[in-house]
């Protein structure tokens, strides 16, 4: 293969699929139009396409600035929830649900350590703060347990199943650092390299176009090489150049392929070069992982995502923000300091404009094979472990919902009375079509999956 | 060699009436007359070598039909025109005169005078070439005598220098301190120990971990920062950790394992650990002292792609086939070792150079050019440079992707897949190339040698047979001298063991895996002994054991020092001294359990082994499988005469008089390699013969004569010299020079049998031969 034909070839991929971006601000308009109908009851049909990605961010809201005011339509929204204006018809926000579980481990242990497992964490060796050690999770989070469901049948069955995406999440397994658990002790580790995330979804596709790109030089050099040997003995290198070529024919045909198929919208994304996972480039990698999440989903690699933004405990330091101290340390300090407040709403209105983001890339890719946009299709969870910072409560835990992959009533605040949030977990998996008497601990699931969310 | 032998197996030779039942010199004396017949009659239109003639029949006479069926055809068609002229005993001896002269594959193999063939790298060979590459960034292991794990102790719960309280090496890893301190001085409610040494693997294979412990534990493996297992948390009912991982033979892994009792306020659990694998085709035990050295070695690579097998049928691994199964490994092979290039190797390399300018990405280049270098066996031309480097970091922007891209075409290169493509290369490489490939099976990385090269050293002989004796010594040169000896004897493919439990009991897998520790250990005592003398291969009056070997096989196999006991099941140690029982490794029972049926001996297999590989005799294959007779309808007959009534009729005996009379000198060892006096109530018969190439007939008794006349023989050690420097070299002896074998089989003798010293000759005569000149 002519390695100046395969260039263009990258290029022609790259230009085909801006165009194809461009396109989709018709395509995106009329998604919107068909979001303002009525009906989003498309969850009664059986092979309508549900997708759910459970967002991270760390160390609680500023309540004030985050609920709204008043249950029932959203009015204009607070400034940390803001940024999600533009997508108010597809936003649902969930206020009064608790993480009830009480046992070993600290707050923040819990907080991320029960939030999708709705259970307790086994005795260990893990200290923090002034509560008893703690070990991993007991049971399976929600995602996994989607994940065992959605493969099981045939009809919903993806290439993984579920994708745990990290963002700065630090290199050390801790109660800490894991929200996804495939099991009882089975803590799910995160991908937070978006590289190292790029070759498991797309390294063999990658591998096969560098394959094919690299095939036309090897040969030739096998010429170069036969002059090396005997006449006896060139027949072996003969055999093996003939294979090289005939490899690359078959490559050629099968990039062709790929190329049409790209065209259809399965590009494989490009990531920018050398990009360090360093705290500074925390915006920049964040975007780099929505891309390859928004990709993933579009090309039904998997139905459910978790997208962990550093961790429980996490402290970025937002200097993109101008605020150089730590997320973490911020949020112990009192309401009472003015800059920490304000800062505190920064660093959240932040996490928020990565969810109205990854909502605006969902809203603007139309359905593969379906109507609307992807984000009709797809619910983001975006939570976090506390309620609020400074006094590491675990009630009124942020759910805040974008999106119709669960066929909930959106465009709305709905608030319970100290609802356990195990109940909302069943509402998820009951609104994936996969119903369970309970999920995590059974004293918190006594009164069934959350009414009034349809 | 080893389907050969298989087809041996429940089988006992059936020799039709043609030819061979009359004897060699009928044979020979019938392919005279045929060749008479075939001049008259035959020449005219095959020619004067069955090659055809152009206008009468011009394909050559070569084909794979039998003698039997050749006579027939001949019979039934030839002369064309006039079939009638040569039928019978007339178109018998035709066919025996073209199927042996040209017409059967043997004899165009025998008509082809051997060389040295051009071959790409097999699977191993890949393995270990990709090994040292990793190596020749991060350096390369030296050979440590000592064993077991170094171990720190702290009280506390995490590393301070103030804290170590016990310093000491610890033979294996498996403790159990229960609610207790680990150690004097030491808080039962915090401490620390960080075991740090190096696991050192004798067989490539497929290994798993197995690391228990009710504490928080981090196994690194490998590599300083490679985490293996991560369980930093301590959480209830989590206390058992396996990974699977192919390991390299002749390799030395560094790990450290860290081991935490954190004070809490909730109740701790009882502290215990070990550290277990389960080597390729064995069985779960703990990591034997053996093979652990208390040394951190330098991080090392080990390919974890699949490769396909490559062919064996010489009898030794040879890497001739070219198809796209092997292509698609070579691609995944390549992927994976620029993956641990990018992740590993070139963060260091930045690291190393970081004070240097880094204009025109001048690191990334400078970091390729020595790896493309090392894998392509020399300096890169400058065209050569263009297309493996500078293209492909044109077509990639991320590092990261121009690493692979570069790797990937260097690695499925000829340039490295084919490493005798060294004709334009300076001598001193040529020879390191080939020192590399026939010690190691891979290429010349390391420093010191790679010096020598730069420096053009290895012209000189002296230099030569120094580099020569350094490698050998090496780990590396260790493990293929290992695979070399299982293959000698047979057992690098044994298959899995089992005996009668009800005659057996207490011969299972556990004890199967001691009897290759002790194999193992046996061997190694020999070879790498002062005099490395082969003879007590098949001499020794001792052996390698431990304490279950010592309940199974009894009190000859007791320890020669009572007092060494320590406990631990898994070391080995040397035994008594017992000549009858112990006669090298040819009384082991690893191997005469292997050459043995579920409850008998088998005498067939013994002889079958002892001719081909001892004494490197060739025996045809069986013309057809015979199941063995059953011992239950004899119930009176030993093993011994039960052979001799099923293989008493005269045609059987033109082989199995040679095969029987060598493995009855083994019938005092039954079916689990366990020393006997008698079977069925009768003494053990052991007597048995051999007559040499040279046409001397020996008489032996028992094992331990049989060993000392092995010893002693010519034809097994020209054997044990052709077999070594086929399986170090991958090439047909004789294609290094019709003399070669007389002159290494010479020089061993007179060396005193050392071993070492035959795999230095071996390895500075493949290294320095007249090479294969380049075309013209």
């Amino acid at each position: 293969m002519n390695t100046k034909a395969n260039q263009s070839g990258t290029t022609s991929m790259k230009a085909s699929r801006r165009q194809f971006i461009r396109d989709l601000g018709v395509s995106a308009a009329a998604a919107n139009f068909l979001l303002a109908l009525p009906s989003l009851g498309w969850a009664a049909s059986g092979s309508r396409k549900q997708r759910v990605v459970f967002v991270f961010s760390p160390n609680g809201v500023i309540p004030k600035h985050f609920w709204p005011e008043n249950e029932g339509e959203h009015g204009e929204l607070k400034r940390i929830l803001a940024p999600l204006e533009p997508f108010k018809n597809q936003l649902l926000t969930l206020q009064g649900l608790d993480n009830r579980i009480k046992g070993d481990g600290d707050g923040h242990m819990r907080g991320i350590g029960c939030l999708l497992t709705g259970v307790e964490l086994f005795p260990g060796d893990v200290q923090g703060g002034s509560d008893t050690p703690a070990g991993w999770s007991m049971g399976i989070s929600i995602d996994q347990h989607l994940k065992n469901k959605l493969q099981a049948d045939p009809s919903t069955r993806t290439r993984f199943g579920s994708l745990e995406f990290g963002v700065m999440v630090p290199d050390r397994a801790d109660t800490w650092t894991r929200w996804s658990y495939a099991g009882p002790n089975q803590p799910v580790a995160p991908i937070s390299d978006p590289y190292q995330m790029f070759n498991k979804l797309y390294g063999q596709k990658q591998n096969r176009a560098m394959l094919a790109s690299v095939l036309d030089d090897l040969a030739e050099d096998f010429k170069k090489v036969e002059s090396l040997v005997s006449p006896e003995d060139r027949h072996m290198l003969q055999q093996h150049v003939d294979m090289v070529r005939s490899i690359e024919v078959e490559l050629q045909s099968e990039m062709q392929h790929a190329e049409k198929s790209d065209q259809a919208g399965h590009a494989v994304p490009e990531l920018a070069p050398n990009v360090e996972i360093d705290n500074d480039n925390m915006p920049q990698l964040t975007r780099m992982q929505m891309e390859l999440l928004v990709n993933s989903l579009a090309s039904d690699f998997t139905r459910v995502a978790t997208f962990q933004i550093t961790n429980s405990v996490g402290n970025a330091k937002m200097r993109w923000l101008e605020i150089d101290e730590g997320h973490h340390s911020i949020s112990h300090e009192p309401d009472s300091n003015e800059e920490a407040y304000e800062q505190l709403i920064q660093i959240n209105t932040w996490y928020c404009e990565q969810i109205a983001y990854l909502a605006k890339r969902l809203a603007e890719t139309p359905e593969p094979g379906g109507d609307g946009s992807m984000l009709d299709h797809t619910t983001v969870i975006w939570t976090n472990e506390l309620g609020k910072g400074n006094s590491h409560t675990r009630n009124d835990i942020p759910f805040v919902m974008v999106g119709g992959g669960l066929g909930f009533q959106t465009g709305r605040a709905v608030k319970f009375n100290h609802a356990p949030h195990n109940r909302l977990l069943l509402s998820i998996t009951e609104a994936m079509g996969h119903p369970e008497k309970s999920f995590g601990n059974p004293d918190f699931c006594g009164d069934g999956a959350l009414t009034g969310l349809i | 060699m080893k389907s050969i032998l298989l087809s041996w197996i429940g089988s006992v030779c059936l020799v039709t009436s043609l030819g061979v039942a009359r004897g060699a010199e009928t044979a020979e004396s019938m392919r005279k007359r045929g060749e008479e017949i075939y001049r008259q009659a035959c020449l005219d239109c095959h020619g004067e070598n069955g090659e055809g003639v152009e206008d009468q029949y011009a394909d050559p006479l070569v084909g794979d039909l039998t003698v039997g069926g050749l006579s027939e055809l001949i019979a039934e068609t030839m002369p064309e025109g006039d079939p009638e002229d040569c039928v019978g005993e007339d178109a018998e001896a035709v066919a025996h005169y073209v199927h042996y002269n040209f017409y059967s594959d043997a004899a165009q193999v025998r008509n082809r005078p051997p060389r040295v063939s051009l071959a790409r790298l097999t699977g191993e060979q890949l393995r270990q070439s990709l090994a040292d590459l990793y190596g020749h960034f991060e350096g390369d292991a030296w050979v440590e005598d000592k064993t077991g794990v170094e171990a720190d102790y702290f009280d506390g719960s995490r590393w301070s220098k103030d804290k170590l309280k016990i310093e000491r090496i610890d033979p294996v890893i498996d403790f159990d301190f229960g609610k207790e301190s680990p150690g004097e001085g030491i808080g039962a409610e915090a401490f620390y120990v960080l075991w740090s040494g190096s696991l050192r693997v004798e067989r490539s294979g497929r290994y798993e971990l197995v690391l228990r412990s009710t504490l928080s534990c981090m196994l690194k493996f490998g590599a300083r920062d490679r985490e293996l297992v991560n369980n930093h948390v301590q959480s209830e009912g989590k206390e058992e950790f396996r990974r699977s991982i192919y390991l390299t033979a002749g390799r030395v892994y560094p790990f450290t394992l860290e081991f935490i009792q954190r004070k809490r306020k909730t109740e701790q659990p009882p502290a215990r650990i070990s550290l277990s694998w389960v080597p390729p085709g064995g069985v779960e035990e703990i990591i034997p002292n053996r093979n652990l050295v208390p040394t951190r070695m330098p991080s090392t690579f080990s390919l974890q792609t699949k490769l396909p097998p490559d062919d064996r049928s010489y009898g030794y691994e040879r890497g001739t086939s070219i198809n796209r199964q092997w292509d698609t490994s070579t691609t995944e092979a390549a992927v994976e070792f620029a993956e641990t290039a990018i992740t590993e190797l070139y963060p260091r390399y930045r690291r190393h150079h970081r004070d240097e300018p880094d204009e025109n990405r001048a690191k990334l280049r400078g970091f390729l050019e020595e790896i493309v270098a090392t894998a392509f066996r020399g300096p890169l031309d400058e065209p050569t440079r263009k297309r493996y480097i500078d293209n492909q970091l044109e077509l990639a922007e991320d590092d990261g992707e121009a690493i692979k891209r570069s790797l990937l075409i260097s690695l499925k290169s000829p340039r490295f897949l084919y490493p005798s493509l060294d004709a334009d290369r300076r001598a001193s490489q040529r020879i390191a190339n080939r020192l590399a490939l026939f010690l190691f099976d891979s290429l010349p990385a390391d420093e010191w040698l790679l010096k020598q090269i730069e420096q053009d050293k290895l012209v000189d002989e002296s230099s030569v047979d120094q580099a020569a004796r350094k490698m050998v010594r090496d780990y590396r040169c260790r493990a293929k001298l290992r695979s070399f000896l299982l293959n000698w004897f047979d057992l690098a493919e044994a298959e899995e063991l089992s005996k009668d439990q009800e005659l057996f009991p207490g011969f299972d897998a556990a004890l199967v895996q001691d009897l290759h520790h002790s194999f193992d250990a046996f061997v190694d005592a020999v070879v790498w002994s002062e005099g490395s003398d082969f003879r007590q291969l098949l001499q020794a009056d001792w052996t390698m054991t431990n304490k279950r070997l010592e309940s199974f096989y009894g009190s000859s196999w007791a320890p020669a020092d009572s007092n060494a006991s320590d406990g631990n099941r898994s070391v080995v140690k040397r035994s008594v001294n017992d000549g009858d029982v112990h006669v090298g490794a040819l009384t082991h029972p690893l191997l005469l359990s292997h050459l043995s049926y579920h409850r008998t001996s088998s005498p067939i297999h013994r002889g079958v082994f002892l001719t081909r590989y001892t004494l490197g005799r060739v025996l045809r294959p069986p013309n057809a499988a015979f199941t063995p007779l059953n011992p239950d309808l004899h119930p009176n007959l030993t093993t011994r005469q039960r052979v001799e009534l099923q293989t008493g009729e005269v045609n059987c005996q033109v082989c199995h008089q040679k095969i029987n009379s060598l493995g009855f000198a083994l019938e005092s060892f039954d079916a689990t390699g366990r020393f006997r006096e008698t079977e069925r109530e009768q003494p053990i018969d052991a007597s048995g013969s051999y007559v040499t190439r040279a046409g001397e007939q020996i008489e032996f008794r028992g094992a331990r004569e049989l060993g000392d006349f092995l010893a002693s023989s010519e034809d097994c050690h020209r054997a044990f010299v052709e077999s070594a420097f086929e399986h170090f070299v991958k090439q047909p002896i004789a294609a290094f020079g019709a003399d070669v074998s007389d002159r290494l089989t010479q020089s061993f003798r007179e060396n005193g049998f050392n071993i070492q010293e035959l795999i230095v000759s071996i390895a500075k005569i493949a290294a320095t031969p007249p090479t294969a000149p380049p075309s013209t």
